[in-house]
């Protein structure tokens, strides 16, 4: 079955299987009144990458800690690459990797290699195969030679692709990423997100965020709000909706601002260049037309 | 920013001592710091003394870097020499000025006690130079772990050192980032009497326990979905393997200690 | 209040292994009611330099001035009453029972009176809009709420500069544009603002000059048309959007705020 992405083009072929599975899912947080999830209901197929956005509050993290079984559904069914995360959260964590917001309380050993064979020494790996899965995943992220380093003398960017490895060491065939860029400065966001980029495709993702230009090759977009899931779209719908982007309390980056002010594609504007073209397109077709 | 010396102790070369299984080197220094207290004679504590000699030149640690972990206790071992060589009455007099008198044997015992204290230190310091704390974590758990059976929670202490380690200089840097701002509040850390300064650490105090709680909570997160649960089951990735030399190491110890106490 | 930093030096761990010139001899000046804003990436010594403005730091050479006095022969309490700083991520130093508590500690180091305080606090909690949340421990406000109850300590203060080092960092859009909104506020009455911050589109909305660090020197320093439009890898969406148009975009000036950029571009489009 075919699916095309945001702008239209390039159609990618995914498979029929579905990773992830939610019906009716209902939480609330021990001591309040209101559910921070009610009846959320949503499939995620192989491969598919799908962004996660809304107002913070509105059970994002919530919703991915009940993915991984950190928490337990009050009600509704879950079912994550087969297994339902309540009753064998174990299995479910072999094959869903977790990238959290704060890149500094996610690693757990005092240098670099030991915390990316964490968690392959929790799952009781065999020790002759740990030394080339962490030396792969430490490449895969672009950190060779920083095996022996010590965390607090990592940048934001770095803490958070030494995260990121330490997932891939299990070779995960899911990725939660709750804001895994909210706290990094601007080279810190381009290095993780570049590796993430290199993920698609091979893994299924949920990414929250609240950067929506992260989002502009997602395959599609969930709006939470409220608890409920107020929006399941692809991202070139919504970027190009501002009831619905105000609705929610979400705010476009300039650049796509400005492109969606002028009237012109936001979705495909991942660069200036790509604004300005559109710009130059207008002008001469405005140009010609007289 | 300005880089943090982490791990004051250990020094990272690469050397015969430094290779040694962790277990072995904690072994060998339980059996030394006890067995120390069995050596009766100046010669026997000289013995000792020369092997600690040796396994410092082996270590590849500068002599003068060595010497620095040692300061500490400098203090100590003066005062026992001092009060040995003071107020003892053994053996024959060496000075004698009013009250004052200085025998040789205070001498002798003074030096034989500051000696000691000396070696015992330098012993825990080649110990804490020559191996990585993580690793003295690993080998601790390891040889606490026959423990297991009687219920001590071996596996749980060593994640804790590990996760402390990993924790001590981020703390650092944290309560020095935390008195900086409350600095910039106007808070003042130097002036006022001891009550008034240990009250003045509270704005410190306070946040720094917060947070590491905090931190606790998201690490312990963090672990969870890593597939953390507890010591069953897991493997580890860093397995010291008990080799001949380690076993040649502990038998010498064990010479050496035996040779002194029968001197 | 005029702050001036003449060829300030820093070196972090001198003499060791570890030595790292931070700063490099740099001058500069935040003149009354403005918005300077400093760019920089990480190791630029963004905020190695404005720690020296209250003297947190002190520079290994050059001197600090506040109103042409030497600002070491200030009383420290007097100079960080009179230039706020703000860290990075300040909610990690919140620690009173109370968020009223906590904004009055700066208010109680500078032995107001008590009615003072009260006015003090509820000023300062009136301009982050946290007044509903004076009552309550800080320990359970969410990320925002701290955000605001840190600053508000600072602010109670009442400082002539206030220093906001990264103040957006990890905030959710509508609290940073509650933020931006509040650092045009004190411009506009009356308290110089300097906003360190790797956001530059953030920036471009409300600094009124803007300085580049880089390997701890200035690399440019100037109003925001001139520096962004002269230094391209630092420029924000609005002013690489009509860079990139090129000669295309002859005549509409340079344009750096959203909204004059995007009449500019408008303009373009509809001849």
């Amino acid at each position: 079955m075919k699916r095309a992405n945001a702008s239209g083009s390039d159609p990618r072929i995914l498979p029929d299987t579905v990773s992830i599975a939610c019906e009716g899912l209902t939480y609330s947080y021990p001591g309040r009144a209101e559910p921070a999830l009610s009846g959320v209901s949503f499939r995620v197929r192989t491969g598919e990458y799908v962004g996660i956005v809304g107002p913070n509050g509105g059970g994002k993290s919530t919703l991915l800690r009940l993915l991984n079984g950190l928490l337990r559904a009050e009600s509704g069914k879950v079912m994550v690459s087969g297994h339902d995360p309540s009753e064998s959260p174990f299995q479910v964590r072999r094959r869903v990797g977790m990238l959290f917001q704060n890149p500094e309380n996610g690693l757990v050993a005092p240098f670099v290699e030991d915390d990316v064979a964490f968690g392959l020494e929790n799952l009781g790996a065999p020790r002759e195969g740990m030394r080339d899965r962490v030396r792969e995943a430490i490449r895969a992220v672009g950190l060779v030679g920083y095996g022996r380093r010590e965390p607090h003398t990592l940048s934001g960017g770095e803490k958070q692709r030494v995260a990121l490895a330490g997932l891939l060491a299990l070779e995960p065939e899911i990725l939660l990423l709750d804001e895994p860029t909210s706290m990094l400065d601007a080279a810190g966001r381009r290095e993780v997100l570049y590796r993430m980029q290199g993920l698609r495709g091979e893994k299924t993702i949920l990414h929250v965020t609240h950067h929506l230009e992260e989002l502009l090759d997602a395959d599609r977009i969930m709006v939470i709000n409220g608890g409920k899931l107020a929006a399941d779209i692809p991202p070139g719908r919504l970027i190009s909706n501002p009831d619905l982007l105000a609705k929610n309390n979400l705010v476009l980056p300039p650049l796509l601002r400005l492109a969606a002010e002028l009237g012109l594609d936001a979705a495909a504007s991942r660069t200036p260049e790509d604004v300005a073209q559109a710009i130059r397109e207008r002008v001469r077709r405005r140009a010609e037309a007289r | 920013m300005g880089a943090t010396r982490s791990f004051g102790q250990f020094y990272p070369v690469s050397s015969p001592l430094h290779a040694l299984d962790p277990r072995a080197k904690i072994l060998a220094t339980a059996l030394l710091l006890l067995g120390l207290f069995f050596v009766g004679s100046a010669a026997g504590l000289g013995l000792v003394a020369a092997a600690v000699a040796v396994l410092v030149a082996v270590s590849r640690v500068p002599p003068l870097t060595f010497l620095r972990l040692l300061r500490p206790v400098v203090f100590i071992v003066a005062l026992t020499v001092l009060f040995q060589v003071l107020f003892s009455r053994e053996g024959e007099t060496l000075f004698a000025w009013g009250i004052l008198e200085i025998h040789d044997g205070g001498v002798r015992l003074g030096l034989f006690l500051g000696l000691r204290i000396l070696l015992l230190v330098s012993v825990a310091a080649l110990l804490t130079a020559t191996t990585a704390p993580l690793a003295l974590a690993d080998g601790l758990e390891d040889l606490l772990s026959p423990l297991k059976k009687v219920r001590f929670p071996s596996h749980e202490v060593a994640m804790m050192m590990t996760i402390a380690l990993r924790f001590i200089p981020t703390l650092h840097e944290e309560s020095q980032k935390i008195t900086k701002a409350q600095a910039a509040r106007g808070a003042d850390f130097s002036e006022g009497g001891p009550l008034s300064r240990i009250r003045a650490t509270i704005p410190i105090l306070i946040p720094l326990t917060v947070g590491a709680f905090r931190r606790a909570d998201e690490l312990a997160e963090a672990m969870e979905s890593r597939g953390y649960r507890g010591g069953e089951g897991r493997t580890r990735y860093r397995e010291p393997r008990f080799r001949r030399r380690d076993a040649v190491f502990l038998i010498a110890t064990v010479l050496v200690l035996a040779g002194a106490a029968l001197l | 209040m005029r702050l001036e930093l003449r060829d300030i030096r820093h070196v972090y761990s001198p003499g060791t292994p570890f030595e790292v010139k931070a700063l490099r001899g740099v001058s500069l000046t935040v003149e009354p009611d403005e918005v300077l804003g400093i760019l920089g990436g990480t190791g630029s010594g963004k905020s190695t330099l404005v720690q020296h403005m209250n003297l947190l730091l002190e520079p290994a050479d050059g001197t600090v001035l506040v109103d042409g006095v030497d600002a070491a022969r200030l009383k420290k309490s007097e100079l960080r009453r009179r230039v706020g700083l703000v860290f990075q991520f300040p909610e990690a130093a919140l620690f009173a029972p109370t968020v009223w508590e906590d904004v009055a500690f700066a208010p109680r180091r500078l032995g107001l009176e008590e009615s003072e305080i009260g006015d003090r606090v509820r000023e300062s909690l009136a301009l982050v809009d946290a007044e509903d949340l004076k009552d309550r421990s800080p320990f359970g406000l969410s990320g925002g709420e701290q955000r605001r109850a840190a600053i508000a300590g600072v602010l109670a203060m009442r400082p002539e500069v206030l220093v906001l080092d990264e103040p957006t960092s990890g905030l959710d859009p509508a609290s940073r544009q509650k933020l931006l909104r509040l650092i045009q506020t004190l411009r506009d009455t009356g308290t110089s603002v300097v906003l360190v911050s790797h956001d530059t589109d953030e920036m471009a909305e409300v600094a009124d000059r803007i300085c580049i660090l880089e390997k701890g020197e200035i690399r440019a320093i100037g109003p925001p048309a001139d520096v962004f439009y002269a230094n391209p890898d630092f420029a924000p969406a609005t002013v690489s959007t009509v860079a990139a148009l090129g000669d295309d975009g002859h005549g509409i000036g340079r344009p750096v705020r959203f909204g004059e950029t995007l009449r500019a571009l408008a303009g373009l489009i509809e001849g």
